[in-house]
């Protein structure tokens, strides 16, 4: 569960996150819409401290917690363990085109948990097979297309086992026709309990969702939750 | 009344030719540590030259009725200089500057009766001598479980030929430009001897006292005058002023008040109405150990490949360090903290912004003079210990980190912030992120710029002959002196030896490139 209480940041002197308050449940697909810079994807990454805030709180878990720091560094110990429970995934994927697919989705348990890489082979041959990659362990990043290289990343995040994936408008950099198979494994995530906030604008997609919130102007100003 | 003018400028023009009737005398020498041929006293206020062969040009040119007029040039380069016309920008009439008599030389010059009779001198540390490690000739070889004696010569001169022909094995010779850094070598122990000419030894000896003189002086020869063969009316008239001024005893008076006046000079008179040059001129001084019907390429050329190896071995030294300081220079600068990155901002601009030479100078000669004096046991171990080579790779090494500093922090700079991101998300350090994921993508983006200096760097080990380090451009330089007849052979083969090397390297910089450019296009 992630329950974040009147979050306040600034861009200069804009307000971006106009004092948002909402929560997050435990197994729940939540869907973030909203017209472009309403503030969805600033939330998203204040969330796993890619980005500062300057007043109100994130708690995660019941162990984690993140402050208002006025715009300063938060502490980079608490941002370690929480990156370590909270993955993402991103708009451009950000795979890391010097390693192979296989490599890239080691990197998490190797250089993160410090975990053996035969551990790491084991774990990420069986996340890409999910994904539907298994023919692609020595591939490079830049010999994919959008859509595989965006499953990669989905299986990235996946390795270190977060308890929660960030998705930052994940299909919007991808050519319509490969749309489908990355929603697609988003789909089965959800439908495994995976807990998953999602900034998105397929508004197909955010029907499935188990809740709707709409973010305007640095605002929650719509819950819509689906039973 | 325009003619009156012209007339005017005419009477202008004519007049101060007139005056001047004869053009002064050019004589060429090198006063960098010339004492006590050419030199500044550094005792004295006035900074006008002085020096034995000052006031032998001044007579010898009051004889000839001209002014003289000092030119300087590169000592062991003098002599080219005459092959331009006299009255040209460091245009010569003469070499005066403690030249010997030369078989080579007078393939191409002509050269005047001699003016003084030089012997070759052997000058130790008194240390070293108490020490037993150095009394005479002999013990310039290697000895059981001792390498062979630092001896220090001038570059190209009889000192540096003899050394090399007596002691072709075994002596660690190096040759410098500069007579006063071999003296100073020396008197910091730091070299084991140096062979000098009479005068020059002389001279040292009286100003310093830790030196002496080891051995017997020996291989008597004489310093002439070079002109132009075309010339002959010049050399004739300075011949007859010689000969005067051995006869009133203005060259005795000259000597004398340098204190280089000495029996060996009564042999002067001898020669002046003898044939010459003397028929008999042995070319024993030119180094071949092969026999004069022998080819002398297969000897060059060896030398120049062992050379060029020390060449190979600084590059490969040097860049690597400059690599491994330059990306942690840029690190420190991209990703450090802000107190950081001043002092490196400003380590990097002093390097780039100061010449290599001068970087490599402070390296072997000032600073070690800087720990002698701290008198910090460990300091001075490391002073007196620093060899020519290493010094050499430290200096490519500190200049290049720079230049390799501002490659690799273009290259941080060009990864995408995403890199960084993705990599934080993952629940990395910053640390393990710049590690594993930033530097490896900007090390390899900056192959092909990396690679050039290696390359450019390649060809500016020739700066370490400065410090005495003989790789290939001043193993060049010193073949060139012994081997007149051969010069253009010898530049064109030490070219493409640069070229054989650098070429490979331009191959796989090449390579690389393309590589880098197909995996970029693929993830575009």
């Amino acid at each position: 569960m992630i329950q974040i209480t009147n979050l306040v940041k600034y861009h200069g002197s804009q307000r971006i996150l106009d004092g948002v308050t909402v929560t997050f449940r435990a197994g729940e697909l939540t869907a973030l819409v909203g017209p472009s810079g309403g503030g969805k994807s600033t939330l998203l990454r204040c969330i796993n401290g890619l980005e500062t805030f300057h007043e109100g709180e994130i708690q995660i878990g019941t162990d984690l917690k993140l402050t208002g720091t006025g715009g300063k560094p938060h502490d980079g110990r608490a941002l370690l363990a929480i990156r370590k429970r909270v993955g993402m995934v991103f708009q451009q994927f950000n795979l890391f085109p010097h390693r192979t697919v296989l490599e890239n989705v080691m990197a998490g348990p190797v250089h993160a948990l410090g975990k053996s890489r035969a551990e790491a082979i084991e774990l990420a041959k069986s996340l890409l097979a999910r994904v539907g990659l298994s023919d692609k362990l020595d591939s490079r990043p830049g010999n994919l297309s959008g859509g595989q290289q965006q499953r990669v990343a989905i299986a990235r995040a996946l390795a270190v086992d977060p308890t929660v994936i960030l998705f930052d408008e994940p299909t919007s950099a991808l050519d319509p026709s490969m749309i489908g198979e990355v929603l697609a494994v988003m789909r089965d995530l959800a439908n495994s309990g995976q807990t998953m906030i999602v900034v998105t604008h397929d508004m197909d997609f955010a029907k499935q969702a188990t809740a709707v919130l709409t973010m305007r102007a640095g605002r929650v100003v719509s819950e819509d939750l689906t039973p | 009344m325009p003619v009156l003018r012209l007339l005017f400028i005419f009477l202008f023009l004519a007049l101060p030719a007139q005056a001047q009737e004869k053009k002064p005398l050019r004589w060429g020498c090198d006063p960098t540590g010339g004492a006590p041929y050419v030199y500044v006293d550094d005792k004295s206020t006035d900074k006008t030259f002085i020096g034995f062969e000052v006031e032998l040009a001044a007579y010898l040119a009051k004889k000839l009725g001209r002014d003289s007029v000092m030119v300087d040039g590169d000592w062991s380069n003098l002599p080219k200089q005459l092959d331009k016309p006299a009255d040209v920008e460091k245009g010569l009439d003469i070499v005066l500057n403690g030249y010997e008599l030369r078989k080579d030389l007078l393939n191409d010059y002509a050269a005047t009766r001699p003016y003084y009779v030089y012997r070759l001198v052997m000058i130790s540390h008194h240390e070293t001598v108490a020490d037993k490690e150095l009394r005479g000739w002999a013990d310039l070889y290697p000895t059981a479980g001792k390498p062979g004696k630092t001896v220090g010569v001038l570059g190209g001169s009889a000192a540096h030929r003899h050394v090399k022909k007596t002691f072709p094995d075994g002596v660690n010779l190096q040759s410098n430009p500069d007579v006063a850094n071999v003296f100073k070598l020396v008197q910091d122990r730091r070299m084991d001897a140096t062979i000098q000419d009479s005068p020059a030894a002389t001279y040292f000896l009286k100003k310093q006292p830790e030196l002496v003189a080891v051995g017997e002086a020996v291989k008597p020869g004489f310093y002439v005058i070079y002109y132009r063969k075309s010339d002959p009316e010049l050399g004739a008239a300075l011949d007859k002023a010689i000969a005067e001024g051995l006869r009133d005893g203005s060259l005795k008076a000259i000597y004398k008040k340098y204190r280089i006046w000495n029996e060996d000079q009564e042999r002067l008179w001898y020669w002046q109405d003898q044939p010459w040059p003397p028929d008999d001129l042995d070319d024993a001084d030119e180094v071949e150990e092969d026999g004069p019907t022998a080819n002398p390429w297969l000897r060059l050329i060896r030398e120049l490949l062992g050379a060029a190896g020390v060449t190979v071995l600084l590059a490969l030294a040097s860049f690597p360090i400059a690599m491994i300081v330059g990306l942690f220079v840029a690190v420190g600068r991209v990703y450090g903290p802000r107190w950081l990155g001043v002092p490196l901002g400003i380590y990097v601009e002093v390097i780039r912004g100061t010449p290599l030479l001068l970087q490599l100078f402070m390296i072997y000669y000032l600073i070690p003079e800087l720990m002698f004096r701290t008198d910090v046991a460990g300091l001075v171990w490391l002073a007196k210990n620093l060899s020519p080579f290493l010094a050499g790779v430290l200096g490519l090494a500190l200049n290049y980190s720079a230049y390799e500093a501002e490659n690799y922090r273009a290259g941080l700079l060009a990864i995408p912030k995403g890199q960084m991101e993705a990599a934080l998300a993952l629940g990395m350090t910053r640390a393990t992120a710049i590690r594993r994921i930033i530097v490896p993508q900007a090390v390899r983006l900056v192959i092909p710029p990396v690679t050039n200096d290696f390359i450019a760097l390649f060809k500016d080990t020739s700066a370490c002959s400065i410090i005495l380090v003989v790789e290939l451009t001043r193993k060049y330089n010193e073949l060139y002196n012994f081997n007149r007849t051969l010069i253009v052979e010898l530049a064109v083969v030490t070219a493409g030896l640069y070229l054989l090397m650098s070429y490979p390297l331009s191959i796989v910089a090449n390579r690389f490139e393309r590589r880098l450019n197909a995996s970029a296009g693929g993830r575009g």
